[in-house]
């Protein structure tokens, strides 16, 4: 599956406040890639994730998913492309604090409708599982520590088995040992279902453990290079 | 379950005081109107089964005749009754209540000599309205027999120098059952009757005045020629009077009055009262409805993450539309189902408290109707307040932009 964008430009604001955030970002995420964005606060890298995430339509450019225009899509197609297609993690994991960490996981498949009660719920048992948090299924996603609320998020991001995980500082509110669990826990997951993963970051560790590293500074990828290695600059 | 009801249900339970806040409007609301109707309509309904029951669902009266006149004398005027010539009494009553009875809707019929006397116990007097009846056809028609509160009508039906009189009447005269009372006929005779039993009909107006008594006598103490000054009916379906009637006109060339048309003002008044009612309690239905819209409001603000967390997994703007209304719509439910308990329960309840009214009507206690359409227009009416009230906060909810939620500070 490919998953693509080409020259994506993204205005925000209106009149005199209007900013020029995204100029012409293009990029080629292959399954079982992991990609870093890097890059300082304000360069457009989150905005990036949202219109990659479908979430928000360029101004100028096309985002292409298995040879799919998807800047032509009503609303409503994009919705269920992001449902079918997409999984986002988010900084501060923003789970439905009201909702078991069972419950969290099976609302991206309640969605999509293709499986009963019985097998959402042990969808979402495997997945939490998998993220160590099986004994843990029946807790109000409040009641877990940070951690695990990033790791309950991480398993929902996987309930509807998409192609492409768009997360944005995943690790971003966990300390060392966490970040670097999430990560690891996030990478495997990504590498064993042939996934692609893009991660916004500020955490160079975890950065220089993806595939490729794209440096982003004001609306541009100014750099992208393979693990360990800087090959251009765009 | 569809995704968006699961969730409406999830949010819903979750805030409690919220949840029996609204729940608690609508609730409030359903049990009023109900409770309101049920009254209003009661002491109506009450009134014209009284009606009805003493004075028959539809009456003929005088004979009248078409006025021929010429053309422009006819374009003058403007009325039907002054194209009518009437004369006084119903000379043929045995043969239009032959007729009569062949309609289907007419149960039985009843002739009946009316005239205004003076009526003399003791030393009280006071005028009354006498009625000349055929008391084995009078039973049949209306509900005197039941009315009766002392006597017997046994002892009226077998003996023809006793009359019926209202209880009302009664006691103006200071009269009971077995008491001896006199009626002045027209020429200034005194006759003599014994009060063979006391009626209430639970109207005022004619437990004040009503005398009933053999329609024979009647004719010779009032001196009329005929015996029939009108033929009252009882209907098989009152509702359909007015039709009934204006047919009866147009086939006896007697006037026909239905008792629509007979209670008109004191209808208007029951219906005017009933309207406030419903009026008065449809706008607690909405300042409940303006609650949901504000506990709803209130809902999306703090739901706002929610709903772009929703909105990043795949749901579309319609689902969370959707979810919102759920959320009204169980309200709704809810509170109509509770209402509609707690509104039978207010009405029982209030048709338990006592109040004297002697008056228009007569009665010890709350009169209340049981009626189903009630129930149903209160229901009705809160599903549309409660969905007038959801529905702006759902489209407003399925028009937030997640991205602007899930961006947070960053750019």
């Amino acid at each position: 599956m490919s998953f693509r964008c080409h020259q994506i430009e993204r205005y925000l604001g209106e009149e005199e406040s209007r900013i020029h955030v995204l100029r012409g970002v293009s990029l080629d995420l292959q399954p079982g890639s992991v990609h870093a964005v890097v890059g300082p606060s304000g360069c457009g890298k989150s905005t990036l994730l949202y219109v990659l995430g479908l979430l928000d339509q360029p101004d100028a450019g096309w985002i292409e998913i298995e040879s799919e225009r998807m800047s032509q899509l009503p609303d409503n197609e994009l919705a269920r492309r992001r449902n079918e297609l997409i999984g986002f993690i988010f900084q501060f994991h923003f789970l439905m604090e009201d909702f078991s960490a069972q419950e969290n996981v099976t609302i991206p498949m309640r969605r999509l409708g293709r499986l009963s009660e019985a097998e959402m719920r042990d969808r979402a048992a495997f997945l939490l599982e998998a993220v160590d948090l099986g004994d843990k299924l029946n807790r109000p996603s409040r009641h877990l520590s940070g951690g695990e609320q990033q790791r309950v998020a991480i398993a929902r991001a996987l309930a509807n088995d998409p192609r492409v995980i768009l997360a944005d500082e995943p690790t971003g509110n966990l300390d060392t040992d966490n970040s670097q669990r999430a990560f690891e826990l996030l990478h495997n997951l990504v590498r064993r279902g042939d996934k692609a993963l893009l991660l916004v970051t500020h955490n160079r560790f975890i950065a220089d453990a993806c595939d490729w590293v794209h440096e982003m500074k004001d609306g541009r990828i100014i750099i992208s290079h393979p693990h360990g290695e800087r090959i251009s600059v765009s | 379950m569809t995704p968006p009801l699961y969730i409406a249900l999830r949010f819903l339970t979750n805030r409690k005081r919220s949840l029996i806040l609204s729940l608690s409007g609508v609730v409030f609301g359903v049990a009023i109107f109900i409770c309101t109707q049920a009254q209003t309509q009661g002491f109506a309904q009450h009134f014209i089964d009284s009606t009805i029951g003493s004075n028959g669902a539809l009456v003929v009266r005088t004979r009248f005749r078409e006025r021929y006149e010429n053309l422009s004398a006819t374009a003058k005027t403007s009325t039907n009754a002054a194209h009518r010539l009437y004369f006084e009494g119903i000379h043929d009553a045995n043969e239009i209540m032959r007729v009569s009875r062949q309609f289907s809707n007419v149960a039985c019929c009843s002739p009946v000599l009316r005239g205004t006397v003076s009526a003399r116990a003791g030393f009280e007097n006071a005028t009354v309205d006498l009625f000349g009846i055929n008391p084995v056809l009078h039973v049949q028609t209306t509900d005197l027999r039941t009315e009766l509160v002392k006597g017997d009508f046994d002892d009226f039906r077998n003996n023809t120098s006793t009359v019926i009189i209202g209880s009302k009447l009664a006691e103006l005269l200071d009269v009971s059952a077995g008491d001896a009372i006199q009626l002045l006929s027209p020429r200034g005779e005194y006759w003599r009757f014994t009060v063979a039993a006391i009626a209430r009909s639970g109207i005022g107006a004619i437990d004040s005045t009503r005398v009933y008594c053999h329609s024979r006598i009647a004719q010779s103490l009032l001196h009329r020629p005929y015996s029939a000054s009108m033929i009252i009916y009882k209907l098989r379906d009152p509702n359909r009077a007015p039709a009934l009637a204006s047919h009866f006109e147009a086939l006896f060339h007697h006037v026909a009055q239905s008792w629509q048309e007979r209670e008109e003002s004191n209808l208007q008044i029951f219906f005017t009262l009933r309207i406030s009612a419903a009026i008065t309690v449809s706008l607690i239905i909405l300042l409940a409805g303006f609650g949901i819209f504000n506990v709803l409001t209130m809902s999306v603000l703090a739901k706002v993450k929610e709903i772009a967390i929703l909105r990043s997994m795949g749901y579309r703007r319609f689902d969370i539309s959707a979810i919102f209304l759920w959320q009204g719509a169980m309200i709704a439910a809810a509170g109509s189902v509770i209402g509609c308990i707690f509104g039978a329960l207010m009405t029982w309840g209030v048709s338990q408290i006592p109040i004297r009214i002697r008056g228009l009507l007569y009665a010890d206690h709350f009169l209340v109707v049981w009626d189903w359409r009630h129930y149903i227009w209160a229901t009705l009416l809160a599903i549309v307040a409660v969905f007038i009230a959801s529905y702006v906060p759902a489209q407003r909810a399925a028009q937030l932009p997640p991205v602007a939620t899930l961006r947070g500070s960053s750019v």
